[in-house]
């Protein structure tokens, strides 16, 4: 992979930017003109060369940055990570599972030997290198789910499978879209699902619950959801909500392009072996109108989408104190003829 | 409240009833409206098995039910002041206690997570504990951006006891904590507060 | 479901009707990690039909350069325990799936209670290495005919002290499921696999004595009941074929090519479950998934184990 990091912030000054290649590589959730909440899981199997489901866990031009704005929550406000004490061995899961994929992915920035239990992991982009025992959490500085959080983009947490349901009984959680981990550790499925709003009508949740306890080993899944954020900020937490919540005042007609981002979630699913948990990433995806606009494809379509939005999917996403002025920028973009389905760009 | 809107995560509370199926009952309650809930109970039916029966007084109560208590309870009746010796005495009670047992509560919000989080201790799941909301309805409040837990929330919104923000009384609720979520509600307009209304009285 | 090609490394005749099977990967490269009471299905090719049947992993589930099966040769086989006895040797190759655990620790039980009957021993065998690993409080409790079918009998003793405790029928020993219910301590879990008759006493007894579901975990690999042979239609899949008496639905289906999802093959985890459009005679539920409602209905059934009494039933696959 030829990248160079970048150098950026999603906070303060928010300096984050696309490069016009990131940006072709968006993951664009939208194959239609309307949205409706659905489960639309899928295989995560190998993606197209290049794309952000190429592999198991994507590494893009801005890895480093985010790792460091993961570090600065978590050092701001330590809830922002919480374990469970029954999970040790869902911990040591998701760090070989981590561990194995990046250094396959990635052969030039990540290395990783094993000698029996004795593993050596090198982190070149971030600069860490660390030999431990695996599975003795003696031999590693901090907790093993907490270690290679820090060195993978995206939120993660940990479900224990028990009781006919799971239990986020661990997670490491920086870049969430308006959920508190400190608040929602330990809850089964339908408790922290319980704000989401219009789905308990559908069905849809207890449907996605039986798929997701049916996943396998081997056979991870992922899906998109979305929602957007003003500035390109991560932690968008409701821990911080007085930071960033303010923001939303401050969107007029001039600034759409600037400051409104379309946020996307790729969230995949992977069946853990010695604990039989499931790992669940989040991982954060953030794109500005003015680079959506890049594409045609996408700018007309993110309007139609976003004009025809439920007012319940509006208030529940947060966005109703700018969807109209963002519609109304987006609309200058769009010649109203009909567009096939798909999310393909141009 | 938008009609037809509920959440999930609230707890839904109902009668207390005998569960036949048991090799001892033990029945915590707080208050008169507590005591009340005991004695409904025990009209059910005198159960088989061994039964023990923990009455915290309220310190303003104007109704005692004690002694009617002591007429009605086969086994053990214990009566306590304070919340906190009745915890003491779950704590007590607990460790020598087998599968079988059965648990009932009756009181506030915060009286009946106290006993399931201690209960917890012991792997026992909260829906397992038969509960009937009693006395008040006034709620526990997480405050998110502290950390702090506000109690005896009986409006909308409440002043956090941590960090003076003014929060919003969600009905999400956390079953480890005893407490509903608070939410800063003036964040994006600061000092703009909606209409405080007591609506758990 | 996705699939490892292993070689058979070794058989040893454990008891009388018992073998133990070591496997390999194909590859020669290590096999996932499990967790304790997992299963994996394996596929055998009988004849020209392939027969599947689960089994437990016995081994450590640390150490996996190989997995570790026992087969009981049942008295009424339908093929695979005969087939694995004494067509399988060293060398010969098998396919099986992933690891699936629908027996599952729970992992923040105060107590652990293992109840195993004959052969049922087998998915006990991998607990007890989690268990001791971890240093959980667990009781290994284990019933068998006589000393001679006690399969691993000794191997237990050692791994796990005092607190393995054996019960043989022919020496007049009883396991009383209510006296050793009766006496745990709150947080007590109990994890019964056995002959069917077993794990439905030890279940009533728990369930009678006020022991909440989610504290009872039970596994039987009983096989599909057979049953009057019937036509079945796939309507998605445009196929009209017969199911015969002694294979299950789910067999029929898999034999004709369709790719039909199952997870435990034994009527117990809804994996399999398929969509009844129309039938001419009863259904014949004989899983332990659906509700009562769910099996009046008849709009729902599991192919694993249930059947129908009719000439033609059409499900939506």
């Amino acid at each position: 992979m030829n990248v160079a990091f970048k150098k950026e912030t999603f906070r303060d000054d928010y300096s984050y930017e696309n490069s016009p290649e990131a940006i072709k590589r968006f993951p664009f959730p939208f194959p239609e003109d309307t949205y409706m909440y659905s489960v639309n899981i899928e295989p995560h199997t190998k993606g197209p060369k290049g794309s952000t489901i190429e592999f198991a866990f994507d590494i893009d031009e801005h890895y480093v940055a985010e790792c460091e704005d993961k570090a600065k929550t978590l050092a701001l406000d330590s809830s922002r990570y919480q374990a469970l004490p029954h999970m040790m061995d869902a911990q040591w899961d998701f760090l070989e599972l981590t561990m194995d994929s990046l250094s396959a992915d990635y052969p030039k920035l990540f290395t990783l030997t094993k000698d029996g239990k004795n593993w050596t992991w090198e982190n070149k982009p971030l600069g860490i290198k660390t030999s431990f025992v695996f599975g003795d959490k003696t031999t590693l500085a901090m907790e093993p789910f907490e270690y290679m959080s820090r060195q993978v983009q995206g939120d993660f947490v940990l479900l224990d499978q028990r009781n006919g349901t799971l239990y986020a009984d661990a997670g490491f959680v920086t870049s969430q879209a308006d959920w508190s981990l400190a608040f929602d550790a330990g809850m089964a499925w339908h408790e922290w699902h319980g704000p989401v709003p219009q789905v308990t009508k559908l069905g849809v949740m207890d449907r996605a619950l039986k798929y997701l306890m049916n996943i396998q080993l081997g056979s991870p899944v992922r899906r998109l959801n979305w929602t957007m954020t003003i500035n390109p900020r991560l932690d968008t937490s409701p821990e911080n909500y007085p930071l960033w919540g303010g923001d939303r005042n401050k969107v007029t007609p001039d600034n759409v392009g600037d400051l409104v981002h379309l946020r996307v979630e790729l969230q995949s699913l992977f069946r853990l072996p010695r604990s039989n948990g499931l790992f669940f990433s989040i991982r954060c995806y953030l794109i500005s109108m003015d680079e959506l606009s890049t594409y045609p494809r996408w700018v007309k379509r993110f309007h139609r989408v976003l004009k025809s939005l439920h007012s319940d999917l509006v208030e529940y996403k947060g966005l109703t104190k700018f969807r109209d002025m963002t519609v109304q920028w987006l609309s200058r973009f769009d010649d109203g003829k009909p567009m096939d389905i798909g999310t393909h760009p141009e | 409240m938008e009609r037809g809107y509920w959440i999930r995560s609230k707890p839904v509370y109902s009668a207390l009833l005998w569960q036949q199926k048991a090799t001892a009952h033990l029945v915590m309650v707080e208050g008169s409206a507590g005591g009340l809930a005991a004695i409904k109970l025990f009209q059910q039916m005198q159960p088989l098995q061994p039964t023990t029966v923990i009455y915290v007084k309220d310190k303003v109560s104007d109704a005692d039910y004690s002694v009617a208590l002591r007429k009605i309870v086969p086994d053990d009746l214990l009566v306590f002041e304070t919340k906190d010796e009745a915890m003491i005495a779950l704590q007590k009670y607990l460790p020598n206690a087998l599968m079988g047992l059965r648990i009932y509560v009756a009181g506030s919000e915060r009286f009946m997570w106290s006993i399931a989080q201690i209960a917890g201790e012991y792997g026992i799941d909260d829906a397992d504990i038969y509960k009937e909301l009693t006395g008040t309805l006034a709620r526990s409040v997480y405050c998110v951006h502290c950390k702090t837990i506000t109690h005896e929330a009986h409006t909308n919104i409440k002043k956090c006891c941590g960090c003076g923000k003014m929060l919003f009384v969600r009905d999400h609720f956390s079953r480890l904590m005893g407490a509903y979520m608070g939410l800063m509600v003036d964040a994006e307009s600061p000092g703009v507060l909606p209409e405080i209304e007591e609506i758990y009285p | 479901m996705s699939i490892i090609n292993v070689t058979v490394a070794n058989v040893e005749q454990v008891t009388p009707l018992v073998k133990h099977f070591t496997l390999v990967k194909e590859d020669g490269s290590l096999f996932p990690a499990f967790s304790g009471g997992s299963h994996i299905v394996v596929a055998m090719n009988i004849n020209g039909r392939v027969h599947r049947n689960p089994y437990s992993l016995m081994g450590s589930p640390e150490e996996t350069g190989a997995y570790h099966i026992s087969v009981r040769k049942q008295e009424k086989s339908r093929g695979g325990s005969v087939f694995m006895h004494e067509q399988i040797k060293v060398g010969s190759k098998l396919q099986i799936t992933y690891p699936v655990n629908l027996f599952a620790l729970e992992k923040r039980a105060r107590k652990n209670l293992l109840i195993a009957g004959g052969i049922g021993i087998t998915p006990f065998m991998s607990q007890i290495e989690d268990l001791n690993r971890t240093g959980a409080a667990y009781e290994m409790h284990y019933a068998y005919r006589s000393p001679e079918h006690g399969a691993f009998s000794d191997e237990l003793s050692a791994k796990c002290g005092d607190k393995f405790k054996c019960y043989v029928e022919s020496d007049g020993d009883t396991l009383d499921f209510k006296a050793l219910l009766s006496k745990q301590p709150l947080g007590t879990h109990v994890y019964v696999c056995g002959p069917h008759p077993m794990v439905v006493a030890l279940i009533e007894t728990a369930r009678e004595l006020g022991w909440p579901e989610n504290n009872i975990h039970s596994e039987q690999f009983s096989a599909p009941p057979s049953g009057d042979a019937f036509k079945l239609k796939l309507s998605k899949s445009n196929l009209e074929i017969v199911v015969p008496s002694e294979m299950s639905m789910l067999e029929a289906i898999e034999a004709a090519g369709v790719d039909a999802p199952y997870l435990c093959r034994g009527g117990a985890c809804g994996r399999c479950e398929l969509e009844v459009l129309c039938t001419d005679g009863p259904l014949i539920h004989n899983d332990h998934y659906l509700t009562d409602a769910e099996k009046a209905a008849g709009k729902k059934i599991m192919p694993c184990v249930s059947r129908a009494k009719c000439d033609l039933l059409e499900l939506n696959i």
